[in-house]
């Protein structure tokens, strides 16, 4: 009876402990997704408000490591109204049509020194494409992922018709990340 | 001939200076009336950069007849009532401001937009008169609106005032801000 009574404690409290695995992450508040580009060679910024990131990663089993990063397109803000509105128009992002952009990734690379990489898919405006994401992984009980990744706009469809010179607006856009995590 | 303005006639300087802003203002209004129409593409974004290159220009070309006037005097008063005359010189005064007032508040709206660079004429980048702000740029648009229409309502009584006394008083008050007949 005990021997049973112990055994049932042992595996409830396995079980509890399951989903609290080290490895797998939630996004906690905090959290900051942001681009930076520019126009008529003046940099400007903005950010997606809204960003949910979900996180497996161990540096110890990067083969059984996965990110999955929704971004919703039609909170995106630059600090100008009428700019903000573009882009959620559709020359830029058309978020009526497609409101989030999906990232995942399942292959990942040490770089070293607490460095990774990984080779995700972008899903932006109904196209997917390869993008590679660096970022640095800091440990702890709230691990921080700090990273960045070069998107190259147009290969997205994201500025077109006459914003699609890239005298006005450079092909790559700068992407940068900080995402805290709390285990789930 | 002299450059400066006598006691009965504006000079050439101060009439080029006048006509001249007169002219710039015909084509702000007209572009800046039609800018909330235009496509928000790189396309049409000249038009708002002529708006702007144009307006700086008049704010300059203000400052610099007001300067002139002070150095090169302005004609004696016609015969006419007092209240007329008051009338006269509150309403150019009023002038003088809006035509300064305009540029200003519309170059702050440009500086509060924080949306790209301002190159006057698409040549020389123009500083920004203060950081993007919001609310500053909201205030600033509703300003620069508000100032076109009262100046658009002073310009008529200017033109009014001066087409009466030409036709009606049969003064000489449009006409010294006419080249002189040669005599």
């Amino acid at each position: 009876m005990i021997r049973t009574l112990a055994t049932i404690f042992a595996t409830t409290a396995l079980l509890a402990a399951l989903p609290a695995s080290a490895a797998d992450y939630a996004q906690a508040p905090g959290s900051t997704l942001a681009f930076a580009t520019q126009y008529d060679r003046e940099t400007f910024t903005g950010t997606f408000p809204g960003f949910t990131t979900r996180l497996s990663f161990d540096p110890a089993n990067l083969a059984g490591a996965r990110l999955d990063v929704a971004i919703p397109l039609a909170g995106a803000r630059t600090g100008n109204p009428d700019r903000d509105t573009t882009l959620r128009g559709s020359d830029f992002f058309d978020a009526s049509k497609f409101p989030q952009a999906h990232y995942t990734a399942s292959k990942f690379r040490s770089l070293g020194n607490g460095d990774y990489a990984a080779d995700g898919i972008l899903d932006l405006h109904g196209m997917r494409k390869p993008v590679t994401f660096t970022f640095h992984w800091t440990a702890g009980a709230k691990p921080v992922l700090t990273g960045k990744a070069s998107v190259k706009r147009l290969d997205f469809g994201i500025g077109s018709g006459d914003w699609a010179d890239t005298r006005l607006i450079p092909d790559a856009v700068a992407v940068s990340t900080r995402v805290v995590l709390i285990p789930r | 001939m002299t450059w400066k303005n006598t006691a009965d006639h504006w000079g050439p300087v101060s009439q080029a200076l006048h006509w001249l802003v007169v002219a710039l203002i015909l084509v702000l209004a007209a572009v800046g009336l039609s800018l909330d129409s235009l496509p928000k593409t790189p396309k049409y974004f000249w038009l708002f950069t002529l708006h702007k290159s144009l307006g700086v220009t008049v704010l300059a070309l203000v400052l610099l007849r007001i300067g002139w006037r002070l150095y090169a005097g302005s004609p004696r008063p016609l015969p006419m009532p007092r209240w007329q005359v008051h009338a006269a010189n509150g309403t150019h005064a009023l002038l003088y401001a809006l035509l300064l007032a305009m540029p200003i508040s519309g170059w702050l709206y440009d500086s509060a937009s924080g949306l790209r660079p301002f190159r006057l004429f698409g040549l020389v980048t123009m500083p920004k008169l203060v950081a993007p702000d919001e609310a500053l740029r909201h205030a600033a648009l509703a300003t620069h609106q508000a100032l076109f229409w009262i100046l658009a309502a002073t310009v008529l009584l200017h033109v009014a005032a001066a087409l009466h006394h030409h036709w009606i008083r049969h003064d000489a008050t449009l006409a010294r801000m006419l080249p002189e007949r040669r005599s």
